[in-house]
């Protein structure tokens, strides 16, 4: 575990993306988990925004968020197909190798575990073409999927080897979920991994965990969950646990700070990780990844294949 | 034994798409008359034109070989490649709007159809990378052919196929560390099954063989040989069955067809594969019982 297993999302900084990624190479880090809004509004149009996450040198962690996706039928459904689609090709666009979908909060969607499963399974074989991996998350006001234990057994229904489990430590802290169930999931079919932390201890509420997720996060090391977060992580280490870590901090105060100090705050929170947390060295900033990374970057920056649905 | 069809419908469980066989293979090229050249060495003839656009239908056997060369082909966004590259298989199907319109619920992407008056409507879905399946169940009562196409005059307009050559399958090059996904892709969509480890298919026994449920299309994928060689995912080569290799490549051979000759790749009993031409097409042999 080094400093390098860790990114920045462009969701926890302030301002237009060019300045967002700039913030994130110059505090050290080499990878990115892009917001689809960061490139959808971005002032030069989708196509720059591109050229701009190339151009940056950042590796693409990933792209979110896919909502509300599961559970839908009828037009509802058909809807949600197409909206899945549009965000496949942003992310292939990118270059991003992972789309994250979070589970739905929808009063229309089904409670049927098994029909969820059957929805995510679509969802994967809709981005299976595209070289892209579907990543699951229980949101902690998910109307019927709200932990990552239930979003396992969603995962384990969906069976597609290109859909996976992501753990947000938010969720978890906010419906105080036991780490023992841990002990159940495959470490390859965990994907991915966000991190943050909040200021209180409850958040009871569906409305009171939305608000806090969406207005309050903070840095893994700046909560008070630290014990919950290093243990998360040491847990995550020993299963094997091999894919990225993100910090996605939302928090409206960051919103209004330089992008570079909000940046360098994440920096700090990695080395607390990476040194303290896991105890590894770290290497020099912008050092190459593995020929993995490199590989599926190259083979997802070839010529987008026509999507015209 | 002879098993009567109609009696029960077993088979949709292990055939869900009705799969019938392989109507057409297409390929895409901006130079379709040096394609041709190479595809008559190979033993087909070009029997019909399409009444609309640049696209010949060449035949031998059984095999129906379509060379697309039209500019503005709608459905392809791409610029027409220099070398030419399989863009399509047209499979047959009991019913094809049943089968496209399965494979579009189990998450395909369909691709939007654009043609002509009086011309066909073949349902499509995207494949890997632009190429395009299609389903097609017009192949009984009348032929797709005689709907678009106008036949050449004055040539047989059914050849005989050289040495016994068939449809084989199509060698399919994928990303580093995807065949899990695209064996699930095939087999969800399709039915097709992944071949054991015994498998005897052609020169070159890489990667992962798979077989469509009614044994007449095999689709062979090959991830790259490091990560680092990664060079993306495409359909990379079409394969012909033939009863007798050695005999098919002698043949092929006294038409100008060159075969790779090297210690460890050369014409055997089980396969062969064509030295390529424009720049990287090249065709395998595969042994296929007669």
């Amino acid at each position: 575990m080094f400093i390098r297993d860790f990114g920045l999302d462009t969701i926890t900084l302030a301002g237009a993306l060019p300045g967002k990624l700039q913030a994130i190479r110059e505090a050290g880090f080499s990878q990115v988990m892009l917001s689809a809004r960061d490139i959808a509004g971005h002032a030069g149009g989708v196509d720059d925004a591109v050229a701009c996450v190339r151009a940056s040198g950042l590796r693409v962690t990933g792209f979110q968020v896919l909502r509300d996706f599961e559970g839908l039928s009828g037009h509802l459904h058909g809807y949600k197909v197409d909206v899945a689609k549009s965000m496949i090709s942003m992310c292939k666009a990118v270059g991003a190798p992972l789309l994250l979908a979070c589970s739905s909060t929808s009063q229309h969607a089904s409670a049927d575990l098994h029909a969820i499963g059957r929805d995510l399974r679509k969802l994967a074989m809709l981005a299976l073409p595209h070289g892209i991996r579907i990543v699951y998350e229980g949101l902690s006001w998910g109307r019927h999927i709200n932990e990552y234990t239930t979003a396992w057994q969603a995962v384990q229904l969906g069976d597609m080897p290109n859909l996976g489990l992501a753990i947000d430590s938010y969720h978890l802290f906010a419906t105080r979920t036991a780490l023992d169930g841990l002990d159940e999931i495959d470490p390859a079919r965990i994907f991915f991994v966000q991190l943050s932390d909040f200021m209180w201890n409850e958040v009871r509420t569906p409305e009171e965990r939305m608000a806090t997720a969406r207005t309050f996060r903070v840095f893994p090391g700046e909560g008070v969950h630290t014990p919950q977060l290093t243990e998360l992580v040491l847990r995550l280490q020993r299963m094997g646990y091999a894919g990225d870590y993100s910090f996605e901090v939302f928090n409206d105060d960051y919103q209004q700070m330089p992008p570079s100090v909000v940046a360098a705050r994440g920096r700090r929170a990695a080395e607390w990780l990476a040194e303290e947390v896991l105890r590894r060295s770290v290497p020099l900033p912008h050092e190459g990844r593995l020929d993995r990374t490199a590989a599926l970057a190259r083979r997802l920056s070839g010529p987008p294949a026509p999507i015209e649905a | 034994m002879s098993i009567p069809v109609e009696r029960e419908t077993l088979s949709d469980a292990s055939n869900p798409m009705g799969i019938e066989g392989v109507e057409y293979i297409e390929y895409r090229t901006a130079r379709p008359q040096a394609l041709g050249q190479v595809l008559e060495l190979m033993g087909f003839r070009p029997v019909a034109r399409h009444r609309s656009r640049e696209v010949l239908l060449y035949r031998q056997g059984s095999m129906n070989l379509i060379i697309n060369a039209h500019a503005g082909a709608g459905s392809h966004l791409q610029p027409v490649p220099e070398v030419p590259s399989i863009a399509a298989i047209a499979v047959r199907v009991r019913d094809a709007a049943a089968a496209h319109a399965r494979a579009i619920e189990l998450g395909a992407w369909d691709v939007p159809v654009r043609v002509a008056p009086m011309e066909l409507h073949i349902p499509s879905i995207h494949g890997v990378g632009a190429s395009r399946v299609y389903f097609v169940d017009r192949h009984r009562e009348f032929s797709i052919y005689d709907v678009d196409f106008v036949p050449i005059p004055g040539v047989d307009p059914q050849p005989p196929a050289m040495s016994g050559l068939r449809w084989f399958g199509v060698v399919q090059y994928i990303g580093a560390g995807r065949t899990e996904d695209w064996v699930e892709f095939y087999r969800e969509l399709f039915g097709f099954l992944e071949l054991g480890e015994d498998r005897q298919a052609g020169v070159l026994p890489k990667g992962t063989v798979l077989r469509s449920p009614d044994g007449s299309l095999h689709l062979q994928l090959i991830e790259p040989d490091s990560v680092v060689e990664d060079g993306g995912e495409h359909f990379q080569r079409v394969a012909f069955g033939a009863p007798d290799v050695p005999a098919a490549a002698a043949a092929l051979r006294e038409r100008g067809v060159h075969f790779v000759e090297t210690e460890r790749l050369h014409v055997q009993t089980r396969g062969a594969l064509t030295r390529s031409w424009l720049g990287g097409l090249m065709f395998e042999l595969v042994h296929v019982d007669a």
